[in-house]
């Protein structure tokens, strides 16, 4: 009886997270293959073949935005049919992805008008966002104590602080193989056991 | 309590309380959710609802979305209070350490 109980209610939270690997693997193929773009523009990145700049940037804007689009749909899918107090939290931080991501392009921009260098940027723009990317998981490690989350949140934090020392533009395949990396095994690891990891 | 608590006790109540006893305090499922997570029919989970209602163990609020009548479920502080008290006597009738 007790173990018909632990079977129902893991089915519920399983049922409430399928969507997450998908979240997760959507962001992984992003990562992964946007700054491998990125990282093969330049003669001194991609050993094996170069891609033209404006190409490399439209793959990568192409799927970042898939991405956010993905993100949104099936975000709405996890919480579906329920409501009351969490959904404050939920739309709360649902927004703050938006925000937090116009603020940091804003910064990078303001830079840029100051006279940060084409190099500079190709630095400050990846890392912004794996840093962005890692606090926002923070609080939503918070929000649903999630350790999922909360270890991914880990890995992007790290990933963001490092890749500078990288260079550019090694620091797109850091980011590439680290960030998108992390993501794949987070998709792997929620779609085998699809728990918050409390 | 030695004893487990009757109308949390049958099989189909059970699944439905430990269903509701997973939602964060505050929050209410939509039926049409709720029956997708059980996989009863409309008519068998209305039915056990209306058993947990009466109990004061489940709360229901009605509302329209648009134009459809919409649900709203959710373990009452005494519906939670009991399956807590139920998960405690099954796990002392097992022997179990709470």
């Amino acid at each position: 009886m007790l173990q018909l109980l632990g079977e129902q209610q893991r089915h519920v939270e399983r049922a409430q997270l399928a969507p997450v690997p998908w979240l997760y693997g959507t962001w992984g193929v992003a990562w992964l293959v946007g700054f491998l773009a990125l990282w093969s523009t330049s003669p001194a990145g991609n050993p094996w073949f170069t891609v033209p700049g404006p190409l490399a940037a439209g793959v990568f804007g192409a799927l970042i935005t898939s991405s956010v689009v993905a993100s949104a749909i099936i975000g709405s899918r996890i919480n579906r049919g329920v409501r009351g107090t969490s959904t404050f939290g939920g739309v709360v931080y649902g927004l703050s992805w938006p925000l937090c991501g116009t603020a940091f392009a804003l910064v990078g921009t303001g830079l840029i008008a100051n006279g940060m260098s084409s190099e500079l940027a190709s630095i400050y723009f990846p890392s912004a966002y794996a840093l962005m990317c890692g606090a926002l998981y923070l609080g939503g490690a918070a929000l649903w104590r999630d350790g999922g989350q909360l270890a991914v949140a880990i890995a992007l934090l790290a990933v963001g602080a490092i890749a500078p020392y990288f260079g550019a533009p090694g620091n797109n395949l850091f980011m590439a193989l680290a960030a998108g990396g992390t993501f794949l095994a987070a998709a792997v690891v929620v779609a085998k056991n699809p728990t918050r990891g409390r | 309590m030695d004893e487990l608590d009757p109308v949390i006790h049958a099989a189909a109540r059970l699944k439905i309380t430990a269903s509701l006893a997973t939602l964060a305090a505050g929050d209410r499922i939509a039926f049409a959710r709720l029956q997708e997570l059980l996989g009863m029919t409309a008519g068998n989970l209305s039915t056990h609802l209306r058993k947990l209602e009466d109990a004061g163990y489940v709360e229901a609020v009605k509302t329209h979305q648009g134009r459809t009548p919409v649900t709203w479920l959710a373990l009452t502080r005494t519906g939670r209070r009991a399956f807590e008290d139920y998960m405690e006597a099954l796990r002392g009738l097992l022997g179990e350490s709470v």
